[in-house]
């Protein structure tokens, strides 16, 4: 009888699951990544079909204006220099453009996992990634830059000798600076971390490219560019393809025309002329004033946020419920299976599971799973491996007599464990639950590399538009902080409504 | 009604019950008695599976629960059981307490479910306390609606473990007198208990147990007066 019931509860899993998912593209515009659209207006060549829906997918990592950035100010979609010509070069080929925003990290992966069609994210053609990836020819040559203080400036390569000196992990910029003697060589993730660094004087210059140069300091009055003389380590920027795809021929021709045409130098004019008002610095050196339009588009976040730790709250509990009742079972497999689940769970980091489950499924199941499944999923994969034994704990911990009393009643396993047990398992256990969740809260902010819009993203897409690194992140801890408030308050009004049997 | 053939329960290496060979009829009060320890809990434990036998054979209405294939949940339906500590569900009122096996096992509309309770609590003097919660009630309140719920289910046979043992001296009285009124209706019942006076006055049946064993099985004048094993002699020397 006890197996038919995990049977059942198990298919209600399933359904419940599945259920989420079918829902999901009805979800408001704003839960979802950050998918675009584009129409094309030119006719596709019949040689030329990738997918037969005629959509090509563009993955980018829209951290990096001009090249790609979120227009948060007005409707969040994606622009900037690469995009421009992405679309240009689609409308020429009679493709349908769609833009799929992701973690620069994850852009190699997410080509060989077929998850896109190709990338333009300001990416430098290395030997590391030609053996992944193939290239287009370059569209874009950038010069390295030296920004540094105005209380401390640096102008050449030789003076940067014994300084320790910022770039962007995987970026030409960083592999040029490894060939400079007597730096130490500091690699940082993003644009706004480098900024503050070197605010902070952490590292005493940054070593970028042209255009990024000058929109950090046109942005942060206190910091100061040097060009440094072209050199060969310079590879510029390509499209990358998967490999051995059939995209790389008929897009080069396009590049190619284009650049003939002196189209390509109009978009670059068009993108590099950027206008920024120049920033007063205060003593704090923090200006608030940059928020100002982006306050909507930040707050939009709350609802994915909130979205996202439900579903995987609810998932969470629902699954460690039952993985719970499978240790508690008698039945050795299932206990062994419940056991061996939470050791793995609770033994490897989440922002592992979640890689895994979003980069590994497409390419084992066939299934493109949407990034807030892919998140809902790990996260309440991971939070039901501490909340079973949260759960299994609560359920010891109701008197043996409840159970020999609805027995006696002739009640039936599962009515008992859902009617009498479980609520007051559940009573006992409300305070580790309630801190579960607000973990999850907060935890929750990992999704932004999978490119979910959540509030922390959204910090993010702001940090790095503005180049400045703080304000943005204050307000979204501001944000958590209220949410979490807000939870805890809620979780206590529930206690005292369960608590009024006492 | 009942009958019980050889029934013995171990637990690990200690032999509680050591071949119990009984039966009880319909409308029949037993009262087991004996001293602690000597598996009287155990064996009424055993009539409604809670124990499992480790052999022997329990039929009741002709069911036979000692058989793998025996329904359990529809034979414990018949069998009231009132515990020591009564056991009622804390996050529930008296009146879901009383109504929840009656509608959701069998099916009850949530109408007659609570008129029958409203009847039951009028039998053991609770009416007022329907919305009350368990928390808010006195042990022998606790135990009175323990057996409303129990009689909820309409069953042919209740099963009393020491249900007065936990209760102050001045709660016993109201307990005991609603346990006697069932009695009188013709409810089979087997009742453990260490009420002697309770037990000469409501039982038909006295059944002493000692070390697993039934010992005797006679009428309640026939014992107190004249108990015929030396055991049951000097166990009444103990306790009267």
């Amino acid at each position: 009888m006890r197996r038919t019931t995990l049977m059942r509860m198990i298919y209600l899993f399933l359904i419940i699951f599945v259920a989420v998912g079918a829902l999901w593209p009805g979800l408001p515009e704003d839960a979802r990544p950050e998918h675009h659209r584009y129409a094309s207006t030119a006719d596709a060549p019949s040689a030329l079909s990738v997918g037969e829906k005629g959509t090509i997918v563009l993955g980018t990592s829209p951290d990096y204006p001009p090249y790609e950035n979120v227009d948060a100010k007005n409707n969040g979609d994606i622009v900037g220099m690469d995009m421009d010509i992405a679309k240009f070069i689609a409308a020429q080929l009679g493709y349908k453009l769609e833009i799929a925003a992701m973690d620069f990290n994850g852009l190699i992966a997410a080509l060989q996992t077929g998850r896109v069609d190709f990338v333009m994210s300001a990416m430098s053609v290395t030997e590391e990634r030609k053996r992944n990836v193939d290239f287009s020819s370059t569209y874009y040559v950038a010069r390295n830059t030296i920004v540094s203080r105005k209380k401390e400036p640096y102008e050449s390569s030789e003076s940067l000798g014994g300084k320790i000196v910022g770039t962007q992990l995987g970026s030409t910029q960083d592999l040029y600076a490894q060939t400079l003697d007597g730096i130490q060589l500091k690699k940082l993730n993003r644009i706004p971390d480098l900024i503050q660094e070197l605010k902070t004087g952490r590292i005493q210059a940054a070593i970028v490219e042209d255009a990024v140069a000058v929109e950090m300091t046109a942005a942060n009055s206190d910091l100061l560019l040097s060009f440094l003389p072209p050199g060969s380590t310079e590879n510029g920027y390509a499209i990358a393809f998967p490999k051995g795809s059939a995209l790389v021929e008929p897009f080069n021709d396009v590049l190619k025309e284009m650049k003939e045409s002196g189209r390509i130098d109009a978009i670059i004019d068009k993108w590099f002329a950027s206008e920024r008002e120049p920033q007063a610095s205060n003593v704090l050196n923090l200006n608030f004033g940059i928020l100002k339009g982006y306050i909507p588009y930040m707050l939009k976040g709350v609802y994915v946020t909130l979205l996202f730790t439900l579903v995987s709250a609810a998932f969470g509990f629902l699954w460690g419920t039952i993985l719970s009742l499978f240790k508690i079972s008698g039945i050795k497999p299932l206990e062994w299976f419940a056991t061996a689940y939470t050791s793995v769970l609770r033994g490897t980091p989440l922002l592992l599971q979640l890689f895994l489950i979003y980069y590994a499924t497409p390419q084992l199941f066939q299934y493109d799973i949407s990034p807030l499944m892919a998140a809902g999923l790990a996260f309440g994969l991971n939070s039901a491996a501490y909340l079973s034994e949260t759960i299994r704990g609560g359920i010891m911990a109701v008197d043996k007599g409840q159970r020999e009393a609805a027995l006696s009643l002739g009640i039936p396993y599962r009515m008992m464990m859902i009617s009498i047990i479980l609520p007051q398992a559940v009573r006992t256990i409300l305070p580790a639950l309630v801190n579960e969740c607000v973990a999850l809260l907060k935890e929750s902010s990992l999704v932004s590399v999978i490119g979910v819009q959540d509030i922390m993203r959204r910090a993010n897409v702001v940090q790095a538009t503005e180049f400045r690194a703080l304000e943005a992140l204050l307000f979204a801890g501001v944000i958590y902080y209220v949410l979490v408030l807000v939870l805890t308050s809620l979780a206590h009004l529930l206690e005292r409504r369960l608590r009024r049997s006492d | 009604m009942i009958n019980v053939t050889e029934l013995t329960k171990t637990f690990g290496k200690h032999q509680v019950l050591k071949g119990i060979t009984t039966s009880v009829r319909k409308g029949e009060v037993v009262a087991l008695i004996g001293p602690s320890g000597s598996g009287k809990s155990t064996f009424l434990r055993c009539l409604n599976l809670l124990e499992t036998p480790t052999s022997g054979i329990i039929t009741i209405n002709d069911a036979e629960l000692t058989n793998r294939h025996t329904n359990i949940g529809k034979v414990r339906q018949r069998i009231g059981m009132v515990f020591q500590h009564f056991h009622l569900f804390p996050h529930m009122t008296v009146m879901e307490n009383i109504t929840f096996a009656p509608r959701r096992v069998k099916g009850q509309s949530a109408s007659a479910a609570r008129e029958k309770a409203i009847a039951l609590l009028e039998r053991v003097g609770l009416a007022d306390k329907a919305d009350s919660y368990p928390s808010r009630l006195s042990g022998g309140q606790k135990q009175r609606v323990a057996i409303a719920r129990s009689l909820a289910m309409e069953p042919d046979i209740m099963l009393f473990d020491e249900p007065t043992s936990a209760l102050d001296p001045e709660m016993v009285k109201e307990v005991l007198a609603v346990i006697q009124g069932l009695a009188s209706t013709g409810m089979t019942m087997l009742i453990v208990t260490h009420e002697m006076k309770f037990a000469r006055e409501a039982a038909d049946t006295i059944y002493f147990m000692d070390d697993g064993r039934l010992i005797e099985k006679t009428p309640p004048a026939q014992f107190f007066d004249n108990p015929q094993s030396e055991r049951a002699k000097r166990f009444l020397e103990k306790v009267l």
